[in-house]
């Protein structure tokens, strides 16, 4: 064949002519699913339509505030007052000038604040949930709260953070919108929508009453707790809450000062959980090189081998002194007091056998039994095991179609039980100081990452029972579910090749024990 | 890490396999590579990594090819993987990667002309993952998992005398993967499902060399650019839709045997890389060509 006529041109004759060619490249176009390859979105949260007002909501039992008129909220202006009128002016100016950016706002928001938030937080963590790098000249950096855009940033969102950080912004976003309540059936004035025809429902109007702004008090308490939580994030946070508050606005939902009664009472509730954050004993749960020797030469004076990173190089164990911060509902005798009882002697027949089980799992692993691991491995760069149950929580709490009160009592339950179930289990690790089924064999090789803490118990399976407790109460439907998702969680960590058996079932039950404090009070808060 | 093994360049080397091979010529061969690394990029921080150490990919790539007339030819090919971490905790990986298969066809060919010969070739190539091995344990898993499809260009020159170059541009379509977790995080943002979007993949490579009748030796120049992905974030572990970029200098040796057999050993080494290991490969590989 001769290089004669146009390239373009025998290029053209050719395609034409072969139709093999032809078939086979339509052949590979096939093996590709879909052109349109976006995922998402996710976790479609229908705009909030709650079936009760809840107009006991502020008679609900507190967390922290001593009562919901801790926090005074002022009276309102008048309905028939000049200042009102300008204010529904204003939204009517807003609403009639609306951006299609302005709309998927409102759109977004009518969700519901609780929900948009919880989702807010499980992207924080999971950004943040990564261990610091090593330094070139040995050791690890420690993340520092005063230079959070640092290598390493702060905060490193581990499991126990993640759960204490979860945990504070349910309990304080709960406490600030119970006082709210409070207010909103004192004053009872309801929302612009309602109050003026020409003011447009750009959402579900209901009966709520306006003053304070849920969208406020949320925003509000939201935004202080993340700011000390994830200092670094502080800009998106920002702009977020004031989208929320824009959208109660633009939607017809709320005045201007309804709003700004309900941030000035977020922020409010804001300061007495930060207060107690500041004091709970997080700042040193670090612990010391000479704490860390002392925790290894405890084990070893009790006749057991010490737990040993197995990070290279070794990595001093994450926050040892977790177990000391302060639970939610159970007191430090409690938390001492419901220890499980210690491990098998590593020196023992069964902890042979129960390293030999995890060695066997690892290395004749099935295809299921790994997707199990990976389901729940929840490591690094993941929103964390309390997160992965905020995630099977939300579904329920959308489904149930609850006010953002009744939200956030979901929330608050389950994150104070969890971050007690993580106080819990780590005053237990750190006890027993436990080496991981690694250090027992090292030809045990693991299908998930190996965490850097000592291993009875299992943090899964605790986190996990004490939330399965906590919805399975709050959800009876979903209890059976809850339940096989627990066992789940608990067995996917002996497939992952970094829990004995024992270690599960212990932290399963301790879990469980756990939860019942939580649950004491859920039953006992007042909410029907 | 990180598509150092793939089916589908596998493919296109075994197209090499018949290239030079009349009609009805059906070869079919088999190769080794060995690729390891003990520095990857991190982004764009070269760093090491203790619970890694060396990173080691084996893998035997079963290929055959068939020419079905003298510009048309069809190849398959199937690789068995193996990974291993010299330090650390985490588990090895095995298994077979993905099927590839395609056809290539010689657009043109001037016949010699005063500096010598100059082609033109199409190819267009598929790979389907055999088994469901996992994508989500990177640096050890042995693939992507997705299916993928790949149309490439080819310019060729032969020199009247020794020379031989030949420039290949391909562009790689991938599909999106499926996890077995519902979350994920990459990109700077959270994914609430199990699905992820796999950027597709631009590939140019270069070759050039001499060939002496039954010594052949080439030098190639591969340069990989991934459309999109997240980078490695500090200190997290690499994930399947990673934006892995390459640049890799290889050269080898070609020998044929008598009776119809062929010898191939080859090195590379990448240069520079961006969520990727800097990886040293060696392959062997032994062909034997069957005239129907």
């Amino acid at each position: 064949m001769r290089f004669t006529s146009s390239p373009s041109g025998r290029f053209m004759t050719v395609s034409i002519r072969r139709p093999l060619r032809l078939a086979v490249i339509s052949c590979s176009a096939a093996v590709i699913a879909s052109c349109d390859k976006s995922v998402g979105p996710f976790e479609v949260l229908p705009p909030l339509e709650p079936s009760s007002m809840e107009p006991t909501a502020g008679q609900w039992r507190m967390i922290l505030l001593t009562g919901p008129t801790q926090i005074a909220v002022p009276a309102p202006a008048a309905v028939a007052s000049p200042a009102y009128a300008a204010e529904l002016d204003a939204i009517k100016l807003s609403q009639a000038n609306l951006t299609p950016s302005q709309r998927n706002a409102i759109a977004y928001w009518s969700g519901g604040g609780v929900m948009r938030w919880n989702q807010i937080v499980r992207e924080l963590v999971a950004r943040y949930n990564l261990p610091p790098a090593p330094k070139d000249e040995g050791g690890y950096p420690v993340p520092d709260a005063e230079n959070p855009f640092g290598d390493p940033a702060f905060p490193f969102a581990n499991p126990v953070y993640a759960a204490r950080a979860y945990s504070y912004v349910s309990a304080a976003q709960y406490d600030a919108l119970k006082s709210a309540w409070y207010w909103k059936f004192q004053y009872n004035r309801l929302s612009p929508a309602r109050n003026d025809n020409n003011v447009s429902a750009l959402i579900p109007l209901t009966d709520l009453p306006s003053y304070p702004s849920e969208d406020g008090v949320i925003s509000g308490v939201t935004v202080e707790m993340l700011k000390a939580l994830f200092p670094a994030a502080v800009e998106e946070i920002t702009l977020k809450a004031a989208e929320q508050r824009n959208a109660a606005l633009w939607s017809g939902k709320a005045t201007p000062s309804d709003i700004a009664a309900g941030l000035a009472l977020g922020k409010s509730v804001a300061t007495v959980f930060l207060a107690r954050a500041a004091g709970d004993g997080m700042r040193t749960a670090g612990g010391s090189p000479v704490l860390w020797k002392a925790l290894a030469d405890s084990a070893t004076a009790r006749g057991e081998i010490a737990w040993v990173s197995k990070d290279i190089p070794a990595r001093p164990p994450m926050l040892p002194l977790f177990g000391q911060v302060r639970a939610w509902n159970l007191t430090p005798a409690n938390i001492v007091a419901e220890r499980p009882g210690p491990p098998p002697s590593t020196s023992s027949q069964q902890m042979k056998d129960e390293t030999a089980e995890v060695r066997r799992t690892v290395d004749n692993l099935t295809n299921a039994q790994l997707a199990i691991a990976q389901k729940w491995n929840d490591g690094a760069g993941t929103y964390s095991p309390p997160g992965h149950w905020n995630d099977v929580a939300l579904e329920y709490v959308r489904d149930a179609q609850f006010s953002e009160v009744r939200a956030a009592r979901v929330f608050a339950l389950l994150n104070m039980a969890m971050h007690d179930a993580a106080v819990g289990c780590w005053e237990a690790k750190f006890h027993y100081f436990n080496p991981r089924p690694s250090q027992m064999d090292p030809g045990i090789k693991t299908q998930i990452g190996l965490p850097n803490f000592p291993s009875y118990t299992s943090g899964h399976s605790t986190f996990s029972a004490s939330a399965a407790s906590v919805l399975g109460y709050l959800f009876p439907s979903g209890a059976t579910s809850f339940a096989a998702m627990r066992d789940e969680a608990g067995i996917s960590r002996m497939y992952g090749g970094i829990h004995y058996r024992s270690d599960i079932e212990a932290g399963k039950a301790h879990g469980e024990r756990i939860a019942g404090y939580t649950l004491a009070f859920a039953q006992s808060d007042g909410a029907p | 890490m990180l598509a150092m093994v793939s089916a589908l360049p596998a493919a296109a080397q075994t197209f090499e396999l018949g290239s030079m091979a009349p009609k009805r010529t059906l070869s079919m061969g088999v190769l080794y590579a060995h690729d390891s690394w003990d520095e990857y990029w991190e982004g764009t921080l070269k760093r090491s990594n203790g619970n890694i150490g060396t990173l080691t990919t084996q893998s035997v790539t079963m290929m055959t090819a068939y020419a079905v007339t003298d510009r048309l030819g069809v190849m398959a090919a199937l690789p068995y993987v193996w990974t291993h971490a010299s330090q650390g905790v985490l588990h090895d990986m095995n298994g077979f990667q993905d099927l590839a298969f395609g056809a290539r066809f010689r657009l043109l060919n001037s016949g010699p002309g005063r500096y010598g010969t100059f082609g033109a070739s199409i190819a267009a190539i598929a790979a389907l993952p055999t088994t469901d091995y996992t994508p989500d344990f990177y640096p050890l898993s042995i693939g992507t998992a997705g299916r993928r499809a790949a149309s490439h260009l080819t310019l060729d020159f032969r020199s009247n005398s020794a020379w031989f170059a030949n420039a290949t541009a391909s562009y790689m379509w991938c599909s999106n993967v499926r996890l077995n977790r519902n979350s994920y995080y990459t990109d700077g943002q959270l994914y609430l499902t199990n699905e992820v979007v796999m950027p597709n993949v631009l590939n140019y490579t270069f070759n050039g060399g001499v060939d002496l009748g039954r010594l052949r030796i080439p030098v190639s120049l591969v340069q990989q650019r991934t459309l999109g992905g997240g980078d490695i974030r500090r200190q997290d572990a690499p994930f399947v839709s990673n934006r892995m970029d390459f640049v890799k200098l290889g050269g080898g040796l070609m020998y044929e045997l008598p009776k119809s057999l062929s010898l191939s050993v080859g090195a590379a080494r990448v240069l520079n890389g961006r969520n990727v290991g800097q990886s040293t490969t060696f392959t062997s590989g032994l062909a034997y060509a069957l005239h129907l």
